[in-house]
């Protein structure tokens, strides 16, 4: 989207205002607080960037605590059961 | 540590300004401040750390300078000290703290006599970013015992005279504007917009206070202020007694001189990094302004203010930077340089994960419900499972998804058909080939093999168990390879792959 500009400004320190829609647009998308508690247009790219950054850390949090609940289960289950073909799955 | 001077003893001396100071505290002040060590040195610390070391280094030829009676003896004693807290304020105040000093010796030299001693270097170490915070508790401390060294003292004292005159002014305010300041200090151009006179203005204040006695109580004032935190806290309070102050009374410079020192202040709360950053920004900076005080004060003003814009600018582009390269870090497989890329890496990154974790919680929940024994309400769950993630999948993505949330429609729409139907085999394989395309994985048959052996049971249960099964990992598929170059041709190529081979 923004490539143009962004590919010039990417590589110095600003960043585009294309750039800037597409973080904010994105993480109004997938961010609750920012999507609940912000309009846009009092978003700042650093807020952004940092919610973004602690929103992943979360999902990564919280897969490792799948997996390790998956993982349990499926010392649980039949090596050749179904489920434990499906475990696997979700573990890789 | 430099006892003789009671300050900084930790910090490390900058070669450049050992030389000058001759004294490794001095030199200690150009490095990062240390908190905490003394009174005074956790004073020193914080102000050093900026200016330290352009700081010092002017000090001590100003202390030398001054004609009048600072007897060089006594002036480089007081000078390391006071260098140590003029170092501490931002290069921009250096610029000021060179020329301006001069003017202020009686001014200051009440305040700053007793200082001289220890006491000014402490004070003068006090004096951080936020000028007036530092020197309070020296003033403090200078205060008490107030005339006496005027002439050791005068170095030192000029370099405090702008603090002590922005002290002055500030009696009593010291303790309300500290929250107001700090806050006002991470923005320079709030305060500078007062007055876009910089240091250089300041100095040219310190000049006019003439109100010694104020700057005594603002001192004083300054000093129970700060007294107590000398790191952050202390500097905040110096600096809402200097910002604060300033702008009630020095409109021009004395507001602009305290934003950039109230902007130090912002540094305690950000990283060292950044600071000195923007230390290094201010410096050059510092010496714009400089160049611009001898064009005139309109001129300078505006481009004070620019200057000031400039700065506040790169911080926030530097804040910026520091949040990219966090994500960047934690977004595996970045290898993307350009910033747009890299953000949209991310955003993607961050669907495949929420998709990925919704399947992992949705395999969590229905494994132990598959060998409970309850079989009957499989079905049910099978189905509600089926629309559940088609809510949870369409909750984030807005009911008419855009491009980027296609692939959830995509396995929504798989989705939907497999569970009323009662298809032993088709359902899994639908599904799988759908969100594996999604994101272009190649797992997508694994569901199939699975399905593959219980194909031929007619228990309504074992198709929804089937479709379990084959659910997860086909999601799994989907969610493990978040890169998404074709996934949405692939996937509505495999809705009509799976649909044909399921019918």
């Amino acid at each position: 989207m923004s490539n143009r500009r962004s590919r010039q400004s990417s590589s110095t320190l600003r960043i585009s205002d294309d750039q800037m829609i597409d973080l904010v647009s994105k993480l109004r998308l997938l961010l609750p607080e920012i999507r609940e508690r912000r309009r846009s247009d009092k978003v700042s790219a650093s807020k952004v960037l940092q919610e973004t950054c602690n929103y992943i850390r979360k999902l990564h949090r919280e897969v490792d605590n799948l997996s390790d609940r998956l993982s349990q289960l499926l010392d649980s289950v039949d090596e050749d059961s179904q489920e434990a073909a499906v475990i696997r799955s979700l573990l890789m | 540590m430099n006892h003789q001077h009671h300050f900084v003893p930790d910090f490390e001396t900058d070669d450049d300004y050992v030389n000058a100071n001759t004294n490794p505290s001095s030199s200690n002040l150009a490095r990062k401040p240390i908190i905490g060590e003394q009174e005074e040195d956790g004073d020193l610390m914080e102000l050093l750390w900026h200016n330290g070391q352009v700081v010092l280094h002017n000090q001590r030829p100003n202390a030398k300078k001054q004609p009048p009676p600072p007897p060089p003896s006594s002036s480089s004693a007081p000078p390391p000290a006071l260098d140590h807290n003029l170092f501490i304020q931002e290069d921009e105040m250096s610029s000021w703290l060179h020329y301006p000093l001069r003017d202020d010796d009686d001014f200051c030299s009440d305040l700053f006599l007793p200082a001289e001693r220890q006491t000014s270097n402490q004070v003068v170490t006090a004096a951080r970013p936020p000028v007036p915070s530092t020197v309070r508790p020296p003033e403090a401390s200078s205060m008490r015992p107030p005339a006496p060294l005027p002439s050791s003292v005068r170095p030192p004292v000029r370099n405090f005279m702008n603090f002590s005159r922005l002290r002055g002014d500030f009696t009593g305010r010291g303790g309300e504007s500290g929250p107001s300041v700090s806050k006002s200090t991470v923005r320079e151009s709030t305060q500078v917009s007062a007055t876009p006179a910089r240091e250089s203005d300041l100095t040219r204040r310190t000049d006019g206070i003439g109100s010694r006695g104020t700057v005594d109580l603002a001192s004083r004032s300054a000093v129970d202020g700060g007294g107590g935190a000398y790191t952050v806290g202390h500097n905040r309070k110096g600096k809402a007694v200097v910002t604060t102050e300033p702008r009630n009374e020095n409109p021009a410079g004395a507001s602009s001189s305290l934003a950039s020192k109230s902007e130090i202040e912002p540094f305690n709360e950000t990283t060292i990094v950044d600071e000195r950053k923007r230390k290094e920004r201010e410096a050059i900076d510092e010496t714009e302004e400089e160049a611009k005080q001898g064009r005139g004060s309109t001129s300078t003003k505006r481009s004070r203010a620019a200057e000031v814009h400039n700065l506040s600018e790169r911080k926030r582009r530097d804040r910026i930077n520091e949040r990219m390269k966090a994500l960047q870090e934690l977004i595996p497989r970045c290898n993307k340089s350009d910033k747009a890329s890299m953000l949209d890496e991310a955003i993607e990154y961050m669907k495949s994960l929420q998709l990925q974790i919704q399947m992992m919680s949705m395999g969590c929940g229905m494994m132990p419900m598959m060998y409970t024994g309850m079989q009957q309400y499989m079905p049910h769950m099978a189905m509600g499972m089926g629309m559940g993630m088609e809510m949870g999948m369409n909750r984030p993505p807005p009911p008419p998804p855009p491009p980027p949330f296609m692939p959830f429609p995509n396995m929504l729409a798989s989705q939907r058909p497999l569970p009323p139907q009662p298809r032993m085999g088709g359902y899994p394989a639908v599904q799988a080939s759908d969100p594996s395309r999604v994101y272009g994985s190649n797992q997508q048959f694994v569901p199939n093999s699975n399905q593959a052996p219980y194909s031929g049971y007619m228990d309504p249960y074992q198709q929804f168990r089937s479709l379990h099964p084959s659910q997860p990992p086909q999601f799994q598929n989907q969610a493990a390879s978040y890169p998404s170059s074709s996934r949405v041709s692939s996937t509505k190529e495999s809705e009509d792959q799976g649909n044909q081979t399921t019918s």
